[in-house]
């Protein structure tokens, strides 16, 4: 009895603990938030005040950052600028930047490490869109800035309802031409097949991604117009040399020969696919230049294999993820007919793996895939490095095995070199030894498409992904667009995958952007960006006159903060989603400050 | 005449430990037991369609190559004139017989579905018995053991199964299935240790009840050992709800396989699974519809086969059905 | 009863302790990690290992496990890693998601199920009887996930431009907003407190909050959207109901004193509902118990399908994305969940049934 009546006290001691502790966790957990959501409360207060008096106290962290002499601007009515900048110590670091600095209220300067041809293409770039550097700073680089970007844009956010949809309202002081739609929802689902219904039901206004069998349907339905997009991407067969028998150049060679490739894009890719005569697409400058990739040749294949001491094949594993990408639509059933292909033409036996995408990823990239694999590239940016650098190049993983040293010099003379034509020998030689020896076997660039309602004008499409649906008119006030998945968050300086990017571009801008619909370059908030003659400094000059959402106005300090956060790793703001920042590092070589690693 | 009275016993899912509930089997002589189910079984009309289906699908697993006019795993592409996700071609309604005949279409990969579907039914009746089968050998023993010896042994084991049925048992398939590997005996392998519980609660509760009985005591008086009364006097008694528990449970198996294939964690390409078949076209639902509905339909069938089938076995094996149905017939 | 309760509860602790390692233990015993599933073709070393060293992802697995303890106990469930959000604050915004089809598949189920198992055990062999096994026999046997398609594919596509058109995926049409009742009624409260999360917990119900802020449109819209799935989640609890229903219907009609009931001239409908309902009340409520933690299975699927973002859909993608805070908190709030159901259940046998004594 005793013991039933302790237990009976401890049980509901146990149990008022567990309460107290939930209910007072629940409301830490909240009074955290508001801990970060009042700084910015304040920050929008202040900015918000009409006066002079608060256009300087708006000014002034950013000239504390910068630390130098504060010239007295009293009798002026706008406060006086003082330029931010941040210049790395030495090039040691391994970074492309030297020094970002604002010249002016409208010039930003940018001191290269090496000679960066691709400056522009890079520039446009979504992840380096800018965004005020009183917001950046109130929201301490993450929090409420991951929800609630600050741009330029045609569009600004108004509510993001978790789980289902983004909202978009019109930006009235727009710069360029306003937004046609008055809102703009984006939704997501991430069945091909209940994207297509949801359009043929009318409730959305456009979709991405249609499923490649669902290209017919869409071009015979009156009601629905299809619309391509271009292959800037690869899909390719991969293999590691340093495992046997992939180890033989002829092995490779002649699984190179034996896939028909033809037969997989024109049965399992959606029309504007191509099958792959280079690694690089052909729309990327220099990107067929030399030689075409090998002919189907199921009997010269087999008798390379015989020669390379494979008479009777051998076996193997196809390894993949079964994710959908542009590069590659329909894994499983693509995964399928490479094994059936690889059994009839070369009598090799494949087993398929199918692994979970992260461990796959992490597998290839540690050299660690001992059979064929499938996987792909889509550019980030249009320029040859984008692809051949990070695949090939002296830096790159080994997801092929051990570099090929002829191709890893030429790669390395090439991103060297200014302009498309000076180096157009140069990728000539190192497509041509790709496809000597065969590191992969490119397959194909896969089209992809988008769908939008008949009567939507101005539809058009985007080959890196970022729609402009401001230039849309969709007949009505909302314009509903349906994609794969929810955005991650809408800081895009800190996210990588194109759902997240391209609900930013709606948003926010960066100095120079790519064409609606296409990847030249054109100006964009900098009216250009000017380089001097050995491509190390690109002065860009700013628009005159463009506000943010948040009423403030553009000046060069914006810009150079939304690059330093980016940049330096010891800065406070440098904290993002993530705090991977993995385009930045990925596109400009590194980080000023990073850690050591371990 | 279909069933009388249903069960304590739903699909294989069971009422919390309700001790007596599926003990209550009394001390039947094993001989007059079965002869008397047999019986009963065959007047439940519920059991004999099940019966049949069954055996239909046994028929068509040990025949399949005669019966299945393709290699299921021959990519047809070039070797004849079809369209990748083709739709059903019968030359009897109309299909012009320039065309080849495919009852069932033709898949993404361009190989005949009735063909795949045919073999798939052996992937299906694998999964099923061999699943059930290790979940039933496992937790028996320690639903026996644990029952039989009681005391702390008893309520460790029980605890430790309380966490596994406290999980979502997709859920936990899943994370054990992720774990593992995809893969088909992996699959099987996490829903056989989610189905171990359901058939060491039902084992522990027969035995239970059986514990206490005066048999049992003979037994032990006449020097019998433990070992002894558990596997020659314990156990044969809690066969009847077993069979019962255990052939529903086939049927769920194979459901949770396809659900497992359904998310890409279980049988893996170019193996004719059902679920994996209609997982690698669920996007086609609307534009090849039959992609989708046949294997469903295959599921479907096959599930249903052992459902009625078990229910069935139950009501023949149930004693109060003699009560329940001689009153309910007035 | 109380003392029942409270037993029962401190016998849960041990359960839900074995959960919270069982779930520990199998989220990192899945290959792969969350920084290559989140960065995907852009994750270097370095990038990961910075990656790690912030989510504390660089210490050693049983370092972890005593940081993820202790927050456990302060009721801390840490933050998500892919989205940077206090799990809670997740939870709170997709269980009532998952909670509402939940219900709604429940609602279904014994509403249709109960009333069919009655009809069919009244009129034994009937046609009527005939076809509700059948049904039932053929749904418990049918795939959710293939239910889910068909569904989908009847009433959006092939029933598209009638009254009976559906829509096939997500909880509201586009532009259609629920005003979570405290902002239509200008509830103040300071955000931060118990009460706040409350609030947002309670409108995130749509049906629940657009009928006390009366905003019609809003509930007709979802009430749309939660059919389909709903139907593809209760249809195996349903035809589990009925037949439970009509056997203990069954059994229990046969007992003598329903017979001396219909003896004494009692009405055919008092004797049923009365001597017999109520007594068979008891198994049945049983399997509606346990369906719950069939709904929950089920919802992984049912909201894969229908692409809604509830907590069985967000666990699949957390496991994917191996996100373990979000495995972690979302497993055991379900596992709590699952024993209080069961704890409730059986509770109500007493209620049900005086004879029965939980002490």
């Amino acid at each position: 009895m005793k013991k039933n009546r302790f237990m009976l006290i401890l049980g509901l001691l146990l149990i008022a603990a567990l309460a107290l502790t939930a209910c007072t966790a629940t409301s830490g957990d909240v009074q955290q938030a508001i801990e970060e959501v009042a700084p910015t409360l304040q920050a929008a207060a202040t900015e918000l005040a009409p006066t002079v008096q608060a256009a300087v106290e708006e000014i002034a962290p950013t000239v504390e950052a910068v630390a130098t002499e504060m010239a007295p601007a009293a009798e002026e009515a706008a406060p006086a600028f003082e330029p931010m900048s941040l210049a790395a110590p030495d090039c040691e670091y391994g970074g492309l930047f030297k020094e970002i600095a604002a010249l002016d209220e409208l010039t930003v300067q940018f001191t290269m490490c090496a000679p960066d041809p691709a400056f522009p293409s890079k520039v446009a770039f979504t992840s380096f869109a800018i965004q005020p550097s009183e917001w950046l700073e109130s929201t301490g680089g993450t929090g409420e800035l991951l929800e609630h970007p600050v741009g330029t844009g045609p569009y600004m956010i108004s509510a993001w309802n978790r789980g289902e949809e983004v909202q978009f309202t019109k930006n009235p002081n727009y710069w360029g031409n306003p937004a046609v739609a008055e809102n703009l929802v984006f939704r997501w689902q991430a069945e091909s097949a209940a994207r297509l219904l949801e359009l043929q039901s009318g409730t959305v206004d456009g979709i991405d991604n249609p499923g490649p069998d669902d290209f017919e349907t869409i071009t015979n339905d009156p009601n629905l117009q299809l619309l391509d997009r271009p292959a800037l991407n690869i899909f390719y067969l991969g293999m590691n040399n340093t495992y046997a028998p992939f180890d033989n150049e002829k092995v490779r060679q002649a699984i190179a020969m034996g896939i028909d490739r033809q037969r997989i894009v024109d049965n399992f890719y959606p029309p504007g696919s191509e099958v792959a005569s280079h690694f690089t697409p052909c729309s990327i400058p220099n990107g067929c230049a030399g030689e075409e990739w090998y002919e189907f040749d199921p009997e010269a294949a087999r008798a390379l294999l015989a020669e390379a001491g494979f008479p009777d094949g051998f076996t193997t594993t196809i390894e993949y993820r079964d994710v959908v990408r542009g590069y590659l639509p329909d894994p499983n059933i693509v995964a399928q007919d490479i094994q059936a292909q690889l059994a009839e033409n070369l009598n090799i036996t494949a087993e398929i793996v199918v692994t979970e995408s992260g461990a796959f990823l992490a597998r290839a990239d540690a050299g660690e895939l001992d059979g064929l694999y499938l996987l792909g590239w889509g550019a980030d940016y249009p320029d040859m490095t984008n692809f051949l650098d990070y695949h090939f190049g002296a830096g790159s993983s080994p997801q092929f095995g051990d570099h090929f040293t002829d191709l890893t010099d030429v790669l390395a003379q090439a991103a060297s070199l200014a302009g498309d034509d000076a180096r157009a020998p140069l990728y000539e030689q190192a497509n041509n030894l790709i496809k000597q020896h065969v590191p992969m076997v490119p397959v194909a660039h896969g089209g992809s498409g988008v769908a939008y309602l008949a009567t939507v004008q101005n539809a058009h499409v985007s080959p890196l992904g970022n729609e402009a649906f401001a230039s849309m008119d969709p007949g009505k006030d909302t314009f509903v667009w349906m994609q794969n998945a929810e955005p991650i968050s809408l800081y895009c300086a800190d996210e990588t995958d194109g759902e997240s990017l391209r609900a930013c571009e709606q948003v926010t801008e960066a100095l120079l952007a790519y064409e609606v619909g296409g990847t030249a370059v054109v100006p964009a908030l900098a009216t250009g960006c000017e380089p001097n003659e050995d491509l190390t400094v690109w002065t860009c000059t700013l628009r005159e006159g463009v506000t943010f959402h948040d009423g403030s106005a553009l000046d060069a300090n914006d810009v150079v903060m939304t690059y330093v956060v980016q940049w330096d790793a010891a800065n406070p703001l440098h904290t993002g989603n993530t705090g991977a920042f993995s385009y930045f590092s990925g596109l400009w070589g590194g980080f000023l400050n990073a850690p050591p690693s371990e | 005449m279909s069933s009388a009275t249903e069960p304590a016993v739903p699909v294989a899912k069971l009422p919390p430990l309700d001790d007596a509930a599926a003990g209550d089997i009394g001390d039947f002589r094993a001989n007059s037991l079965w002869r008397l189910t047999l019986r009963r079984l065959f007047r439940q009309r519920s059991a004999v369609i099940g019966a049949i289906m069954l055996g239909l699908l046994v028929f068509s697993a040990i025949f399949a190559p005669w019966i299945a006019p393709y290699d299921p795993e021959q990519v047809l592409i070039g070797k004849e004139d079809v369209r990748k996700r083709a739709a059903p071609c019968i030359h009897l309604l109309g299909c012009p017989a320039d065309q080849p005949q495919h009852i069932l279409g033709v898949d993404g990969n361009v190989r005949d579905q009735f063909s795949r579907i045919i073999y798939g039914t052996r992937v299906s009746l694998y999964v099923g018995f061999l699943t059930v089968s290790l979940a039933v050998i496992v937790g028996t023993l320690l639903g026996a053991v644990s029952g039989f010896l009681g005391g702390w042994m008893d309520n460790t084991v029980m605890r430790v199964l309380d966490v596994v049925l406290a999980f979502p048992f997709l859920l936990l398939a899943i994370a054990i299935v992720s774990v593992l590997g995809p893969g088909l005996t992996n699959a099987m392998l996490a829903i056989a240790i989610i189905s171990i519980p359901i058939y060491a609660r039902v084992t522990r509760a027969s035995v239970l009840s059986v514990r206490e009985m005066d048999f049992i005591e003979a037994s032990r008086a006449l020097g019998a050992s433990n070992t002894q009364i558990l596997f020659r006097r314990v156990l044969p008694n809690a066969l009847p709800p077993l069979i019962v528990v255990a052939t529903l449970g086939i049927a769920t198996a194979i459901l949770d396989t396809a659900a497992l294939s359904f998310i890409g964690l279980g049988a893996q390409p170019p193996t004719p699974e059902w679920g994996s078949m209609l997982a690698i076209e669920r996007n086609q639902v609307f534009s090849a519809p039959h992609l989708v509905i046949f294997p469903g339909l295959a599921i479907m069938f096959t599930v249903l086969a052992f459902n009625l089938l078990g229910d069935g076995l139950r009501d023949a094996l149930d004693p109060r059905l003699v009560h329940g149905s001689g009153v309910a017939k007035e | 009863m109380t003392q029942y309760t409270i037993r029962r509860l401190i016998a849960a602790i041990p359960v839900i302790v074995g959960v919270l390692i069982v779930t520990f233990v199998l989220a990192r015993a899945i290959p792969g990690e969350p920084c290559t599933a989140m960065f995907g073709e852009k994750a270097t070393p370095e990038v990961c290992e910075k990656f790690n060293r912030d989510k504390g992802l660089d210490k050693p697995i049983a370092t972890q496990f005593l940081i993820f303890a202790k927050d456990m106990l302060r009721g801390d469930f840490g933050d998500s890693i892919r989205f940077k959000r206090s799990v809670s604050q997740i939870l709170i915004e997709r269980l009532p998601q998952t909670m509402e089809l939940g219900m709604a598949a429940l609602l279904i189920a014994v509403t249709v199920g109960i009333p069919l198992g009655i009809i069919s055990a009244t009129r034994r062999n009937s046609p009527a009887d005939v076809a509700t096994m059948i049904g039932a026999n053929i749904g418990v046997s049918m795939p959710v996930f293939w239910l889910g398609l068909m569904l989908a594919y009847v009433f959006a596509l092939l029933l598209k431009d009638t009254p009976f058109q559906l829509p096939p995926s997500g909880r509201l049409s586009a532009g259609v907003n629920s005003i979570p009742f405290y902002e239509v009624y200008n509830l103040q409260f300071t955000a931060g407190t118990f009460k706040a999360s409350l609030f947002t917990f309670l409108s995130n119900f749509y049906i629940f909050n657009s009928i006390i802020t009366a905003n019609w449109t809003v509930l007709t819209d979802s009430i749309r959207h939660l059919i389909l799935p709903a139907i593809a989640l209760a249809t195996i609890p349903l035809a589990i109901i009925a037949r439970m229903t009509r056997s203990s219907m069954l059994e229990v009609l046969g007992q003598d004193y329903v017979r001396t009931a219909k003896a004494k001239g009692l009405k055919q409908r008092q004797v049923v509902m009365k001597h017999g309902f109520r007594n068979a009340l008891l198994p049945i409520v049983t399997i509606v118990g346990l369906q719950l933690g069939l709904v929950l299975s089920g919802a992984i699927l049912t909201e894969t399908i229908f692409g809604l973002s509830g907590v069985g859909r967000s666990l699949y993608e957390a496991i994917t994305a191996r996100d373990y805070p979000i495995i972690q908190g979302f497993v055991v709030v379900i596992a709590v969940g699952y024993v209080l159901v069961n704890l409730i259940v059986d509770l109500s046998y007493a209620i049900l049934d005086p004879r029965i004594h939980l002490d």
